[in-house]
């Protein structure tokens, strides 16, 4: 299936949970935000949320800012 | 009594010892930003949030922020244009820090970056509803100032000139209002260019200075974290020891008290 | 409350934000450095107000006198605001040891009916006021609050600012007074020294300190737009006073932003009361105090009432002081043409007619301005609500 992670396709295993596509994509380290279809899924929530064909996916952490 | 009397700067429940806050944007590379946070003392700095990039995981700040000790993160919402931006960048930026400092930051105007004050106070009110540290970043407007201690605000951050421009303090004449009547510190954000007006911030009676470019964008950034640093304990020894006045009053010379001599009264 | 003054030992606890203490002793051992720097200081504060409260600033007298003056014209014009004391009723249940008033003291009392109200302010609309100040003495059964709220409602159909100085009042008290047209409130400390405070105030609900204390408080939370309050100097050690005082407004000004403060300068003058005041103030100290308040407070409107000699008025008229009442009658039923009068709280010293007076004020450049306030536009908003 193909989802949208931070505005671009990825092919993705349908059925999968939130926690592998984190590891598909190549997150290391857990010090990010995600939301689903613009739902935030906290971090406790990961292992549980599965991810769906056109899931709109955003992974969000901290940059340099004032 | 301005809140810079008091000896130590309470934001939220937390106590700090620095008046300096500093901004974490426009460094060249992670290593020298850290290297100034050090520099600068600063026990609260600011984040944005920004996509997670695969491609540049170094860029992610907070690695090496981690690492850095008694430094509390403040995320800040900027990018959001409204209140419901806002408080949705706060909600995330929680996530990842586990802070509950926010710095609302809302400027629709991608030019001069002037903040939103009416989506500002709507997103304070929303985002002290949900618990957090709310710490809004606003125009140096003395009625905003009282509207969000109102609303629960731990700080108010007016500023000093628009963000970026080195501006200095032109907004004294307000900020003064602002120090006067607010029970809750006050934070001068943006515009600082140099480590005397810093100074110059503490010694009018705000309670910190949230520095970003001036540091970022000096030709040693480590050098000019550490000036800031001086610059704010000296502003803070200098009010403490009471500043000498300007001799500049000018005096009319007819004599206004001539009615308490028994004299005949003033005409 | 009980009554009578068996119970003597509860001394209200200044609160925190009242401490004066710090304060007290640069006013007492300020030097002339410490006053210079206060008069040049672009933004001063309680530390600077103490230093010219000090007997060192006392030779700073002139000075002080150009920045008030300079002060007060900038931020209030060239003008005086005038108003007028209305005694409703001089029955009073307090006991105050330095009030002619008090309940153990006067002998013939009266109390003004709605008619005789009504003729008190057409008497004083005749004169020009706009702006009357309605007086009671303490709480009592022939002038409770009933009787208060309905002259409110009636000077309200008759004059644009209506003003009560009465007692201390529950927070519903002040809303019912705000909703009847009550635009300010008078109320003075008396004193902030809770060891006087409690030997001075005999009986009655006025032995409530931090309850006094907090009633300017109640009532802008209430909706009352701008409170008056006072210290009455004599009674305690005046610079004490005066730095309670100022911090008292600090405090109100912080916490009730869309609010006004006002601040008078009653001191104890020979009265009926058998009382002789432990710390009296006289002409150049008042003037002292004035100046530095002005120096402090420059948007703070300061009052000065009849109170004072005409000489005194004159002097300080534009001069720190912007709002005054003239022509006032501090006896029930003073502005009524014939009717017998009783006695009067304190004696008024400036008695002057309201054309003597404004032509004293014109002669110094002074507009006197009897209406700056247009009742409109609160008739058509909602009160308060905090």
């Amino acid at each position: 299936m193909t989802i949208q992670v931070n505005g671009e396709a990825f092919l993705f295993e349908s059925g999968s949970t939130l926690v592998a596509l984190l590891e598909a994509y190549g997150v290391t380290g857990d010090r990010i935000a995600v939301t689903v279809n613009e739902e935030v899924v906290p971090r406790l929530r990961r292992e549980e949320k599965t991810i769906q064909d056109g899931d709109q996916v955003e992974i969000l952490t901290f940059a340099g800012g004032g | 009594m301005s809140v810079a009397q008091d000896d130590k700067l309470i934001l939220g429940t937390q106590v700090f010892g620095s008046r300096l806050l500093m901004g974490t944007g426009k460094f060249s590379d992670s290593e020298t930003m850290v290297q100034a946070i050090e520099a600068s003392g600063s026990e609260l700095v600011t984040v944005a949030l920004r996509r997670f990039n695969r491609d540049r995981q170094e860029d992610d700040l907070f690695g090496p922020l981690s690492e850095l000790k008694d430094v509390t993160l403040m995320p800040n919402t900027s990018g959001a244009r409204t209140a419901q931006e806002a408080i949705r960048a706060a909600v995330l930026a929680r996530e990842i820090s586990d802070s509950p400092f926010v710095k609302v930051e809302i400027h629709p105007n991608p030019h001069h970056l002037m903040p939103d004050p009416i989506e500002t106070y709507e997103a304070c009110v929303e985002l002290v509803r949900q618990d957090f540290v709310v710490m809004p970043y606003m125009p140096a407007d003395p009625v905003l100032a009282k509207r969000l201690e109102e609303v629960g605000c731990a700080s108010v951050m007016p500023l000093g000139s628009a963000i970026g421009s080195g501006g200095g303090i032109g907004t004294a004449e307000m900020l003064r209002l602002i120090i006067r009547d607010s029970r809750i510190p006050v934070i001068v954000d943006a515009g600082l260019r140099s480590p005397s007006e810093a100074a110059a911030a503490i010694e009018m009676g705000c309670s910190a200075v949230l520095v970003n470019s001036a540091i970022a964008a000096a030709d040693d950034p480590v050098g000019m974290a550490g000036a800031f640093a001086q610059a704010v304990s000296a502003g803070e020894a200098g009010r403490k020891s009471g500043i000498m006045p300007r001799s500049d009053q000018a005096v009319a010379t007819s004599p206004l008290t001539a009615f308490l001599d028994g004299s005949e009264p003033r005409n | 409350m009980a009554e009578g003054n068996s119970d003597m030992s509860v001394v209200a606890d200044m609160p925190d934000w009242l401490n004066p203490l710090p304060w007290v002793e640069i006013a007492q051992t300020a030097d002339v450095g410490d006053v210079q720097r206060a008069l040049r200081t672009n933004a001063p504060g309680v530390r600077d107000l103490a230093a010219l409260l000090s007997s060192a600033a006392a030779d700073y007298l002139e000075p002080m006198a150009q920045r008030a003056l300079t002060l007060t014209r900038r931020h209030f014009g060239r003008t005086i605001s005038l108003y007028a004391p209305l005694y409703l009723s001089n029955y009073c249940n307090g006991g105050c040891a330095y009030c002619g008033f008090a309940a153990d003291r006067m002998q013939e009392r009266s109390c003004l009916n709605c008619s005789q109200v009504e003729a008190e302010l057409l008497a004083l609309k005749a004169m020009g006021f706009e702006d009357v100040l309605l007086l009671t003495g303490e709480r009592c059964p022939q002038a409770d609050f009933d009787y208060l709220f309905e002259n409110v409602r009636l000077a309200a159909q008759h004059v644009h600012n209506v003003s009560v100085e009465a007692f201390a009042m529950t927070q519903s008290e002040y809303a019912a007074l705000s909703e009847a047209g009550c635009m300010s409130v008078t109320l003075y400390q008396e004193t902030y020294d809770p060891d006087a405070y409690a030997e001075l105030h005999r009986w009655g609900e006025k032995q409530d300190y931090l309850y006094r204390l907090d009633a300017p408080a109640r009532a802008l939370a209430a909706g009352i737009r701008t409170v008056g309050i006072g210290a009455l100097l004599g009674l305690s050690d005046p610079r004490t006073e005066l730095i309670c005082l100022y911090r008292h407004l600090e405090t109100l000004r912080r916490e009730h932003w869309r609010s006004g403060v006002m601040v008078s300068f009653p001191r104890l003058c020979d009265e009926q009361g058998h009382y002789t005041a432990p710390y009296p103030v006289d002409d150049r100290q008042l003037a002292q105090y004035i100046y530095a308040f002005r120096i402090c407070l420059p948007d703070v409107p300061l009052v000065l009432s009849t109170r004072e000699r005409a000489v005194f008025r004159d002097g300080l008229a534009g001069v720190g002081i912007c709002r005054m009442s003239a022509a006032s009658r501090t006896t029930v039923g003073g502005y009524l043409p014939d009717d017998a009068t009783t006695g009067s709280q304190f004696d008024v010293s400036d008695t002057r007619d309201i054309y003597a007076f404004c032509s004293m004020l014109r002669a110094q450049g002074l507009d006197p301005v009897f209406k700056n306030w247009d009742a409109v536009f609160s008739a058509l908003s909602e009160p308060q609500k905090i």
